[in-house]
């Protein structure tokens, strides 16, 4: 930008900004001494008085109170991490670590930032235990089906009616499906991007 | 609590840094120090709350300008319901100590 016009104080001003501003990094450092540059163009027209320029730099704030506080905002960029994945994970397949593995998971999802108390809800909830009950009931119904002898229809051991076998087999694909859908929706909710509270 | 302020003015529109800036400096007790709103303002396009693009300036050399994205737009909408339920909470106990 056209930082010889700009008043001499401004000027100087800029210097020492881009003097403190070197700790940060580059992209950073750019954008916060860009924006600076064009707050003073605007701020300051072609022929202001000293006066002036010394109430716009005042408002503007010391460059190092500028700096230290882009400095900060560095710092804290919240994103998801491992906890979170591993999380999503354990929710879903922890059941078979002696189900002990789920809990961890729960553990994980309650004490993260990243989800509101709807998505704990949603993680907790749908479905306790994460694939373990869709296990569960498989064991139970559809593997107590035995082979029929010589040509008979199959005998089925204890005996489940064809109505029963239908309900099971529904079961079991929602408990398959909502663990699933449950962590997908927890990893995107995770990923959402948010800003923190100041 | 700035950031939703910042959400809030560019829920119209888009506007650019020096206006959002002298915009939010204006209303006292407000903001400090206004180079400081810099940082800020380049957190949330970080995190993709607004966008930014350079636009040509009747006067002077080319502004960039900020607006709003769609997942802004949602932390807004999230932000202005809490907060409504929780200055009512407030407002609650500050009048209750009125009248007592």
């Amino acid at each position: 930008m056209n930082a010889a016009t700009l008043h001499p104080l401004a000027r100087d001003y800029l210097k020492r900004l881009k003097k403190a501003a070197r700790r940060l990094p580059r992209a950073r450092r750019n954008e916060l001494i860009g924006e600076i540059e064009s707050h003073l163009t605007e701020a300051l027209p072609a022929g202001a008085s000293g006066a002036e320029a010394l109430n716009v730099l005042e408002r503007l704030g010391g460059p190092e109170q500028i700096v230290a506080e882009a400095e900060s905002e560095a710092k804290e960029t919240p994103r998801p991490g491992m906890r979170e994945s591993l999380a999503v994970i354990l929710l879903l397949f922890g059941g078979f670590l002696f189900l002990v593995g789920w809990f961890v998971g729960l553990h994980l999802l309650w004490s993260s930032r990243f989800w509101t108390m709807r998505d704990k809800l949603v993680g907790a909830l749908l479905v306790p235990g994460g694939l373990l009950p869709a296990v569960v009931l498989d064991g139970a119904g559809v593997q107590t089906c035995g082979r029929g002898r010589k040509g008979a229809p199959p005998e089925c051991t204890p005996y489940i009616s064809p109505t029963l076998r239908a309900v099971m087999i529904a079961g079991l694909i929602v408990l398959i499906v909502l663990p699933v859908i449950s962590a997908v929706y927890l990893s995107w909710r995770s990923r959402r991007s948010r800003i923190a509270l100041s | 609590m700035i950031e939703y302020c910042v959400l809030a003015l560019l829920r119209d529109g888009e506007r650019y840094g020096f206006e959002l800036v002298r915009t939010l400096s204006e209303v006292p007790g407000m903001v400090t120090s206004e180079g400081t709103l810099y940082p800020l303002l380049s957190r949330l396009r970080r995190a993709g709350v607004v966008e930014t693009s350079w636009r040509e300036s009747p006067s002077g050399p080319p502004r960039r300008y900020y607006r709003l994205t769609s997942s802004g737009r949602a932390v807004l909408e999230a932000f202005s319901g809490e907060w409504a339920s929780f200055r009512n909470a407030v407002d609650h106990f500050l009048e209750q100590e009125k009248t007592a």
